[in-house]
């Protein structure tokens, strides 16, 4: 057993990181992004539900500082989150890109506390397609209450 | 020979470091859901590998697999190759520049010299069994130079070996290679298989994860081993020509293009 590290009690500083996993191959073979996406966030210890589907609900706070990333199945073919459309009294996304590349990530505050899940909507470009892929299925962002009521 | 098979393996590093385990923490994805892998996206990944045979019974095709650990809530992979090197240098020139450019005559301002002693950041040690990490400044998620060692980007994980019942009943032979960028952790692991005995077969990934520790004012990267699993599932059919889908043979073209 390896040993324990020393600092792991002491919250980190990062922020809760969304990724979109995309097969871009088979999203674009197939034109459905639904069956070729998989979300995953960093908060599954607080109760983020979804991991693995399109439908993330993720648990988070007010104040917590959110970003949103892709990663590509196939590295060859270009995937890029090009939009998320969310209520802007929860939070607003902002665009950016890691310094140096033109890789892009977006970040937002989550501006106050959520009693219900609140819906939101991510675009994807996909190889050269210039029309964005957005999924049917919708993920969410969830407050820290119970949300225990059937539907993921 | 068949489309090399890419197997990333997305790790929840937070997680399995703070419980010591990788169990509940790995996500499997490979990119042949369309010919039958199950279990994409979750713990529970077996990899489909369409053998084939030629009618004597030999094997007609190779499968090459390929693994990529990637870390879920860090920079990801897409970012150019040695982008945290890269990100470290420019980041230095741009602070010396500054530095440079800080005007003595009038006094240097705390305001300045605090801004670039934040952008000088800090530097972590590798420890002694620490693998595949090259010494450098800690960026946060967002690849900004950070001085919190609370805020760190994870090191990619590395793949230390691959072992289980599909290497012991030579399944599939694993190795580490190289890629031609040796300087800054350019290693890769991937596998030939034998397709001839059709069946499924587990394996174990050994991987080493890092976690920066503050020891004796310093920080240092502690390597942390762990294991995983998943499997493979081998199925062996007749080579068919791919257009007609009957057996092999010429191509249905006519010996002489049609006149006219």
């Amino acid at each position: 057993m390896p040993p324990r590290n020393r600092q792991s009690e002491r919250r980190p500083t990062r922020p809760v990181t969304i990724t979109a996993v995309v097969d871009p191959v088979a999203a674009l073979a197939s034109e459905n992004l639904d069956d070729n996406l998989y979300l995953y966030d960093t908060n599954k210890t607080v109760g983020s539900t979804g991991f693995g589907t399109p439908e993330l609900h993720s648990r988070v706070r007010k104040g917590d500082t959110l970003l949103w990333n892709v990663l590509p199945l196939e590295c060859e073919t270009y995937v890029a989150l090009i939009d998320i459309e969310i209520d802007p009294r929860i939070a607003e996304p902002t665009r950016k890109v890691y310094p140096g590349t033109d890789i892009v990530f977006w970040t937002a505050e989550v501006k106050q506390d959520i009693t219900e899940p609140v819906p939101y909507r991510l675009s994807f470009l996909l190889g050269t397609v210039s029309t964005p892929f957005t999924p049917t299925a919708r993920p969410a962002l969830a407050g820290p209450a119970d949300e225990e009521r059937g539907g993921r | 020979m068949a489309q090399q098979h890419g197997i990333i393996v997305l790790f929840d590093v937070e997680n399995a470091l703070r419980t010591r385990s990788l169990d509940g923490n790995t996500y499997w994805f490979d990119n042949m859901k369309f010919l039958g892998s199950a279990g994409v996206g979750t713990e529970q990944l077996v990899t489909i590998v369409p053998g084939t045979h030629f009618s004597d019974g030999s094997q007609a095709t190779e499968q090459v697999l390929n693994w990529l650990p990637a870390v879920l809530g860090a920079i990801p992979p897409t970012v150019p190759r040695n982008y945290l090197a890269e990100q470290e240098r420019a980041d230095d020139r741009r602070t010396l520049r500054e530095l440079a450019s800080l005007d003595g005559e009038g006094g240097v301002s705390d305001a300045d010299i605090k801004r670039l002693q934040r952008r000088v950041g800090k530097r972590a040690r590798k420890s002694g069994g620490g693998r595949g990490l090259t010494e450098s400044k800690l960026l946060d998620v967002t690849g900004r130079t950070t001085s919190d060692s609370g805020a760190y980007n994870y090191p990619a994980p590395v793949i230390t070996d691959i072992t289980g019942p599909a290497v012991a009943e030579k399944i599939m032979y694993p190795a580490q290679y190289g890629s031609p960028d040796m300087i800054y952790d350019g290693w890769y692991w991937a596998a030939t298989v034998d397709t001839s005995r059709p069946g499924v077969y587990p394996y174990t990934m050994h991987v080493q994860l890092h976690e920066l520790v503050e020891r004796n004012d310093e920080l240092v990267w502690e390597s942390v081993d762990l294991t995983c699993g998943s499997s493979l599932k081998i199925t062996n059919d007749p080579k068919r020509n791919g257009f007609t889908g009957a057996g092999l043979g010429v191509l249905p073209l006519p010996p002489v293009p049609a006149a006219g």
